[in-house]
This record gives structure tokens, sequence and C-alpha cells, in this order.
């Protein structure tokens, strides 16, 4: 348990959009399962954050929800993405390598020009 | 557009969220558990891993409800319901925490409010009022006086930098047939007035270039103003151009001035412009006075150029003065000319006014800070008695945030009532300046625009809430940062954050005393100064004497009909019953309106190269003298005999024999003035003539039948033997008995007349006591409430001393003694602010014009030991009183009851 990392500010949205872009519309407990799966189990998350990240990208028209059943008959809320929120997993995924890119730049020995 | 949208949805949705939000939150459980069911956990152990897992479910609702939208709205509204419950549990703690920031934010702004009325202000109805600037001569001595006409047609005519000047003299004016007249207040003005204010008209036109010159009595016309035309014409339009008669004389209303126009002397109000060159038509004064230097009695205002800086403007008109000084030696040697500011014009009401006002505004920020340390001292006590609320919370899950907004607005809603409660009685307070106003002539044009001063009061209400805020916030986040279980197991038993907070306070507390003291001092010094004032003897009586004005000029009277009239009215008089005697003269003593004075040659006297020989003097009436009982030392006094065809006499006081004859012996030596040789016939008491402090003057009299102009004044004084408001029945049915027409004005007894010289330090005075007792009665309430919650916290260290076998008195001396040493730390402390700011209060003049002298505020010495100490002694007496009430509580606690009490 020590060594797992706390979610990065920022970070969570995006991997809710690109677990819902992979699984298609899912409930709250699932993505939260499957995001620490996802991580190989590196990463710590609490469930609890989960809903208020997703209510904002709600608010901001990147996904959509919907009351239906699970796969054992339980009533839960299913999220999905919209066009706006695919658009913005394409924007934001381009965003993050970016920044991996660069920072890599300056973790990584710099070869001889 | 994206955090619109966030917006929008968050506020449609806002309502619904918590209900759907729970059914959610229910159905992630239900499956989490059923997931660790499936792992082989029972039941209760896979709900416990799913709740933590989830990190709570009361912190995801707020986490969520947050993001929601109006969650602020419903805690807020919560908060705020929670607030007036502890309010009101606490009522004596919110009434004074109410009442003392009313107070501050009250007299503060009320103080603003007043200053701003009276010399912030620019000139209304003119454009560009900044640009104006007031001209004004200097004397040799330094001292500000007023212009004479070949002054102003210099300065007109040589100055570059100046887009134009103008003078005014105001004056009183009758308007109407002889049988029914107003006196109407008015200016008499060159006729480049208006253009060079750049007044628009509210009707027909103001001055035209061609009524500019200098002719004498060419220009028959008149400007009325808005104000007038509304309520004596009907705001008629047919009155422009008609004929109405001024002073008996005809002249033409061309136009009405603009309706923010009120006359070029700052808070006042006049009704009439009419050209300086009528003066002769209207009341006599004849065409050499208005060639003449010597006749200095028209205020100049100059507009400066505005690619020109009042320095520049300032030094061209230094450059000009000092060089007409020099070709006009004979009449202004040694004279020079300044500009200042309208609002800082030696002349006029706020003149008066703003020597008080700023000492005023100085002790009303004292009184402010007073109210902070007050405030903030009050809300840190309740914050630190409530850090056992505060930590319980914390431990059921608020977030230090959510406790600190909590507090917040409490904080806020006691603030706003305070500011809101000071703010109500704005209106009546800035009113009460007009009781401000000096009596006297200027007190019937007086017009103050009072406007409530916004960003003064932004700037107080907002300082208040800071205070009030970190007072009410700071204790809460040093709590939140202490390790919960500590402080709940401690309970608060010995509070070593207490402990913290109490230095915090005493050191609040200490520096109210210190602010209160310092004003205490200042009012201590400033009534004293004034009282020591009182007791100076003006060596003349003033009781049981009337004195008015009367304006004969205005009655169509040339000169000689005035004095008849004055002849015939004194006889009225002396049989009148009642009457003990009647005198007149040009001018009052200690009176408010300026003093006159002559440059003197004096037979047997060599002044020196740079000596100013402009003596005072008064124009008087044979009777004067024995009526205000100044008596004779030498010599005798004007009798009916030293009439127009006889040598011209004079009498001088005292000073004047010792300074200018060697022998002090004046009688029979001659003195030149006014064109003529005047012998000295008397030598009268010294008394004083323009403010009760003042140093001995030389001063003379000359005789009213030998001696009286056209543009000199008339006052009546009339002796009598009871009240002297009795007689003034009396005095109007002889003026009428003697011509039906003529009006007795601003009759008042002598004794309220000479008030006014006295009155800046008066007001200075009162008004400090009145600040001084506000900053007194805060003091004490602060004391108090920290002594009281210091008692309060201690009472279980009481009980266990008074078990162990400590007496009352030991506890009470223990209780006392603390407060006494915030206290002396709080006096030490104020003596030392108090003697750096009166030694630059006593520096402080509060009147610069024609006196000739520049008398202070404050009389004495700002050292006087006694009010220092008088001061200490009271408030420490306050202190005691406030400590003992709490410390009496102490030395009653029930030992058994005090360790019982948890």
């Amino acid at each position: 348990m020590g060594d797992k990392t706390d979610v990065w500010q920022g970070t969570l949205a995006l991997m809710i959009l690109k677990t819902l872009e992979t699984m298609g519309p899912q409930h709250g407990y699932g993505l939260a399962r499957r995001i620490e799966q996802t991580s190989g189990d590196l990463l710590q998350l609490n469930y609890g954050t989960l809903y208020p990240a997703l209510l904002k990208l709600e608010q901001e028209g990147y996904v959509r929800s919907e009351w239906g059943f699970s796969d054992n008959n339980r009533k839960a809320k299913f999220y999905e993405l919209t066009k706006s929120g695919q658009k913005q997993v394409r924007r934001a995924t381009a965003d993050w390598e970016q920044t991996t890119e660069i920072l890599s730049r300056f973790l990584t020995p710099a070869e001889e020009a | 557009m994206k955090a619109l949208r966030a917006m929008w949805m968050r506020l449609r949705r806002g309502g619904r969220h918590d209900d759907e939000f729970d059914a959610e939150l229910q159905s992630h459980v239900a499956m989490a558990v059923e997931n660790g069911k499936r792992q082989g956990l029972d039941e209760q152990e896979a709900r416990r891993r799913a709740l933590v897992q989830l990190g709570g479910t009361e912190q995801v609702r707020q986490a969520y409800r947050e993001r929601a939208g109006i969650w602020w709205m419903q805690d807020f509204v919560r908060d705020l319901r929670f607030a007036g419950r502890s309010m009101m549990r606490n009522p004596g703690v919110t009434v004074l925490a109410v009442l003392t920031l009313a107070v501050g934010i009250a007299s503060t702004t009320t103080v603003f409010t007043w200053i701003d009325a009276v010399s912030l202000q620019l000139l209304s109805g003119v454009a560009n009022p900044s640009q104006l600037a007031s001209v004004v001569s200097v004397a040799a001595d330094g001292t500000w006086i007023t212009s004479s006409y070949p002054d102003y047609k210099d300065f007109r005519d040589h100055l570059k930098l100046l887009d134009g000047i103008a003078v005014t003299r105001p004056a009183a004016f009758s308007v109407g047939s002889e049988e029914h007249s107003d006196r109407v207040w008015g200016e008499l003005v060159s006729g480049n007035f208006f253009s060079v204010l750049e007044v628009k008209p509210e009707a027909g036109r103001l001055f035209l270039p061609a009524e500019y010159g200098d002719a004498v009595g060419q220009y028959p016309v008149a400007v009325i103003s808005d104000q007038y035309w509304r309520t004596h014409f009907g705001a008629d339009p047919h009155v422009i151009g008609s004929t109405i008669r001024i002073n008996q004389r005809p002249l033409t209303v061309v136009g009405v001035a603009d309706p923010a126009f009120h006359g070029s002397i700052p808070a006042t109000a006049f009704d009439l412009w009419v050209p300086y060159m009528q003066q002769p038509m209207l009341n006599g004064v004849q065409d050499w006075m208005l060639r003449d230097r010597h006749t200095r009695n028209m205020l100049a205002i100059a507009r400066v150029k505005k690619e020109a800086t009042f320095a520049q403007a300032a030094q061209e008109l230094k450059t000009l003065a000092d060089r007409m000084a020099v070709a006009n030696a004979d009449v202004s040697e040694g004279m020079s000319a300044t500009l200042l500011p309208l609002s800082q014009s030696p002349f006029g009401p706020q003149a008066l006014l703003a020597g008080p006002l700023r000492i005023l505004m100085g002790v009303s920020v004292l009184v402010l800070l007073i109210v902070c340390a007050n405030v903030a001292n009050l809300l840190m006590a309740r914050a630190t008695a409530r850090e056992k609320e505060f930590t319980a919370r914390m431990a059921l899950g608020a977030r230090r945030g959510r406790v600190a907004r909590q507090v917040l607005t409490e904080c806020m809603t006691l603030t706003l009532l305070g500011t809101g409660l000071g703010l109500a009685v704005l209106p009546l307070s800035s009113r009460a300046l007009t009781l401000l106003m000096p009596p006297g002539a200027w007190k019937t044009v007086t017009s103050l625009n009072i406007r409530p001063d916004l960003p003064v009061m932004v700037f107080t209400a907002g300082l208040c809430v800071l205070v009030a805020a970190l007072a009410g916030v700071l204790p809460v986040l040093h709590v939140t940062r202490l390790n919960l279980s500590s402080r709940l197991n401690d309970g608060g038993r010995s509070g070593s954050a207490g402990r913290r907070h109490n230095r915090t306070r005493s050191v609040l507390v200490a520096s109210e005393v210190a602010l209160a003291l310092v004003t205490l001092v200042g009012a201590g010094l400033f009534a004293r100064s004034f009282a020591q004032t009182l007791h100076v003897d003006s060596g003349f009586d003033p009781n049981h004497v009337l004195v008015s004005q009367l304006y004969l000029s205005t009655n169509g009277y040339n000169l000689a009909q005035r004095k008849e009239f004055c002849r015939r009215l004194e006889q009225q008089m002396q049989s009148a019953p009642g009457v003990e005697g009647l005198a007149y003269a040009d001018g009052v003593p200690l009176g408010y309106e300026p003093s006159w004075w002559e440059e003197l040659k004096i037979e047997g006297y060599a002044p020196q190269p740079d000596e100013n020989m402009n003596v005072f003097r008064n124009v008087i009436s044979p009777g004067y003298l024995p009526l205000l009982k100044i008596p004779i030392v030498d010599g005798r006094n004007f009798t009916e005999q030293d009439n127009e065809k006889a040598p011209a006499v004079m009498i001088v006081n005292e000073t004047f024999a010792k300074r200018y004859f060697a022998d002090g012996k004046a009688l029979g030596h001659k003195v030149h003035g006014w064109g003529t040789w005047f012998r000295i016939v008397g030598v009268a008491k010294d008394s004083k003539y323009h403010y009760l402090n003042e140093k001995p003057t030389p001063y003379f009299y000359v005789n009213f039948r030998q001696l009286y102009r056209e543009d000199m004044s008339l006052s009546i004084y009339v002796r009598t033997h009871g009240d002297p408001n009795g007689i003034l029945s009396t005095l109007r049915r002889q003026a009428r008995s003697v011509d039906p027409n003529v009006t007795v004005y601003d009759a008042q007894p002598m004794t309220e007349a000479i008030g006014a010289s006295l009155y800046p330090q008066k007001l200075a005075a009162s008004l400090m006591t009145v600040m001084g007792s506000i900053a007194i009665l805060l003091a004490g309430v602060g004391l108090y409430s920290v002594m009281a919650y210091w008692v309060a916290q201690r009472t279980k260290e009481i009980g266990v001393r008074m078990a162990l076998g400590a007496r009352p008195r030991h506890v009470l001396g223990l209780v006392i003694g603390r407060g006494l040493a915030v206290t002396a730390a709080g006096v030490a402390g104020g003596i030392a602010l108090a003697l750096l700011l009166t030694r630059s209060i006593a520096a402080f003049s509060f009147a610069n014009f024609g006196g000739g002298q520049h008398p202070m505020l404050l009389a004495r010495t700002s050292m006087d030991p006694l009010i220092y100490a008088a001061a200490a002694i009271f408030l420490c007496s306050i202190a005691l009183v406030a400590c003992w009430l709490p410390a009496r509580r102490a030395a009653h606690i029930n030992p058994t009851d005090a360790l019982r009490m948890e």
C-alpha cells in the first residue's frame, strides 16, 4: 500500500474520459475499479473523488448521465461521452503527450548534438 | 463559454442534486459491498471497506454539493441562521460590538462629510473649478489681506499665466421699492466675473465684455441667482430686461445665473451680482476710493491657464506684486501676493472651520482605531471561548475552511449590522454641521452642500469588516492547526492558546487606552486653553449691550444723510425708557468681521526701514468709549464739538503711546492718515480688539463725524439695564420714527457678537470633548470586556486558589493588578504619543487674516503636566471600575462550584 501514488491534480478527468472512450457507458463504481485496474493498482484512488469530477465533466458538457441497470440488475447511473467529450479526449491526450514528452527530455540524459 | 454553461447547469440542477446523488451513492456502496462479499468477506467488513475506499459518505456528499452549484447559498443561509442564533445567545457581546462599530463608523464618516462640505468641494456652477485660485495680498509682516481695485487692474493687465482675474466684494443690498424691500446678500463684482468663472446663464445673459470696463457708474445692470428668480419672481422670463430697484437705484436685470452657481465664496450662497463700478450710485462709495490702493476691501479670484501650473502662476504673480510694492512704495511697501486654492482662502466661513475640522479629522481616525481594537477584542474573545465548539466540529469531519467560513459569516453579519446602523444616522449627524457654522452675517449666507462621502464610507466600513474578519477568523485557524484530540481532552482547562490570545488582547487594550489618553489629553488641552481665553479681561464691558447693524446706504442715503440719521437716532434713544446710552462705530471689537487699519505717519517717530506702519483703528461716536466702559487714562474723550469743521482729533491706546513716543506721552502729538493730520487728544486704556489672546496691540480711534466714509459699516451699540434683547423693540421703533424705511439687522447681545472671535477655539474644544468622551467610553468597554473574559476563563484557577486558602481580597488584587498593569502600559504609551502629537497641533493657527496676528488654537504649551496627569488618573479610575466589576465576581466565586464547573 505504501508506495501507491496519489492522483495528480487534473489528471483524473482525463483518466475518466479515456476510460469512458475505451469502455463505453459505465457507472461510477465501475469507472473507479477500471481506473484502479488500468493503473496496475499503482494508484491510490479515493472513489469518492470520482463523483465531483464526473459532475464537473457533465457540467462542462463532456459527458452525459442516465439511469440504467448494471450487470447484476442493480439501478445505477451510467456516464457516457458526448461529442465534445470525444474531441476533448483527443485534445487532452495530445496535450498530455506533449507535456510528458517535454518533461522526459529533462529527465533523460541529453544526447550530444 | 464553458464556464457559463457550467454555471447554468449548476443553477438549473441545484435542487435535485441531493436526492439523486444519494441514490447514486447508495448504488455505488451496494455494488462495492456485493463485490466484497464475492471475495469472501462478511457483510459488515465488506461495507466497512467500501466506505473506507469511498472516503466517507458525508465528505463525498459535501464535495459533490460544493461542485453542484448553489451549495454556498445554502451554506450561507445556514450560517446566517446559525450566526443569528449564536448572536442571540450572547446578546451583550452582540449589542456591544454592533454599537461600537456604529459609533466608529458614524463619527468618522460624519467628520469626513463635514470636511468635504466645508473645504473639499470645488465651486459649483463654474467650468473647470480646479483651475480657480484665490489671489491674496501679503502684508509686510506676512499676514494675508484683501486686495484693492488698482492692485486688481495691475494683476489683470500684466499677468500672462492667468486666463483672467476677477474681484468680488460681498455686500448686503436692499431690493424693491422703499415700502417693500428685502435685504439680499450679493456680490459687487468686476465685469469679467462670470467670464473668469465660466458661469453659464440659466436665462438671459451675464455681463458683456462692454460691461467689463473701469468706468464708474456706467453699467446699471444686475444678474440674479436662479433661486432668487424662482422664489421672488416665480421664474418669470419677463423679469429679464426689466428694471428692479436695488438700494433705491434702478438696475436692469440682464440674466439669471446657472442654478448650480451660488457665488465665488465656498460654503455660501449669494443671490445678486452687480458690477463693482456701480458702487458710487449704490452705496455712495466715492470715485477716488476705487482708485485708492489703500481701500483694500475686495477678494480676488483668478483662473490659471491650462498650460501653466499653480506654482508658475504664483511665481509670476509674486514677481509682479514685488515690483508693484516698489513702484507704489508709498502705500504698498514690503507687500507681496500669492495664489491659494479657493478652499484655502483665508476669507469666508470655511476659513474659521478648517482648523478645528482638520484636528477633528485626526481625532476621528483615533476613534476609529479604538473601535477596531475594541471589535477585534470582542470577537477574539468570542472565538477563543468557542475553541471547543470548533474542535468538536472538526472532529466530526468539518474542514478548516468550512469552520472559518461560518465564523466569517458571523463576523460579517455583526459588522454589517453595525455599519448599517452607523450609516443610518449619517444624514442626521452630517446636518449637524449647520450648527457649527460661525454666527454673524456669514450665517445668513451659509449654504452647505452636504453629500455622503462614498469613498470614506466604503473605506471605514471596509476597514471594520477587515478587522472583524481577521479578529474572528485568525483564532479559528489557530485552533484548527492544533492537534484535535489534545484540544478536546485539554478542555480549555489551562488554555495554552488562551495565553497567547490573552497577550494579543492585552496589547490591543493597552493601545486602546493609549489612544483614549491621546484624545483625552487633546480634549483637555483645548478645553483648558479655551477656558483660559475666556478669563482674559477684554478691557471693555460687553454685558447689557445690544449690537446691531444698519445698512443705510441700501436706503439710498448719502454720507451726510447717514450722519444725520445717526445723530437723530441717538437723540431719540437718549430719552427712550431703559436705554442707558447709544453709540455707533464702524467696527465691533472681537467681532467676526475683519478689522481695518490705516497707514500712519507719526510726528517725531522714525519708522524702521521695513516697519509696518499700518495701525488698526475704529471710527467711533463720542459715546462709544463710555458705553463700553473703556477708561480714558489721559487727556479727553471726543465731544460733540469735534465736528466736521473742528480740527481733526484722535484717541490712541496705551500701547500706541508707549510704542511710538519715547516718553510715553502721546497728548498733543500729530499723526497723519487719510491725507490729513490728526492731533492726539486722549489716551484710552488698552483693550482686546481681534482675539482675546492677542498681545497688546497699538490701536487708535477717530471721530465718526470727522472721518466716516461711504464704504464703512455702521454698528449701533445700545446699553441697557437689563436683558439687551429686551431693548431691540425700542431700537426698532425709534429707528422707524426717524425713517420708516430703515430696518435694524443682525441684532444680538454683544456678549454673543464677541463670542464669534472665540469661535474656532470654542468649536475645537467642544468637538474634542465629544470625541474624547466617545474614546473613553470605548476604551472602558474594551477594558471591561477583556477583564470580564479573563476572569471567566480563570474561574477554575481562582476556585483552586480559594480552596487552597486565598482570601477574596487576594483574588481582587490579582484581577485588578492585572488590569491596571495593562492600563499603565497603555497610559505610558499614550503620554508619549500625546506629547508628540500635541506639539504638532500646537503649531496650528486658526486664522490668518486681517487680525495681524496668528492666534493659536492652543493658547498654552502642549506640555501642561496637569492635563496629562488628570487624563492619566481619569483613565486609570475608569480602568479600575472596569476591572473591579469582574474582580468582585471572581472574589465571590464559590470554590466548590468553580471546581465542579466544566
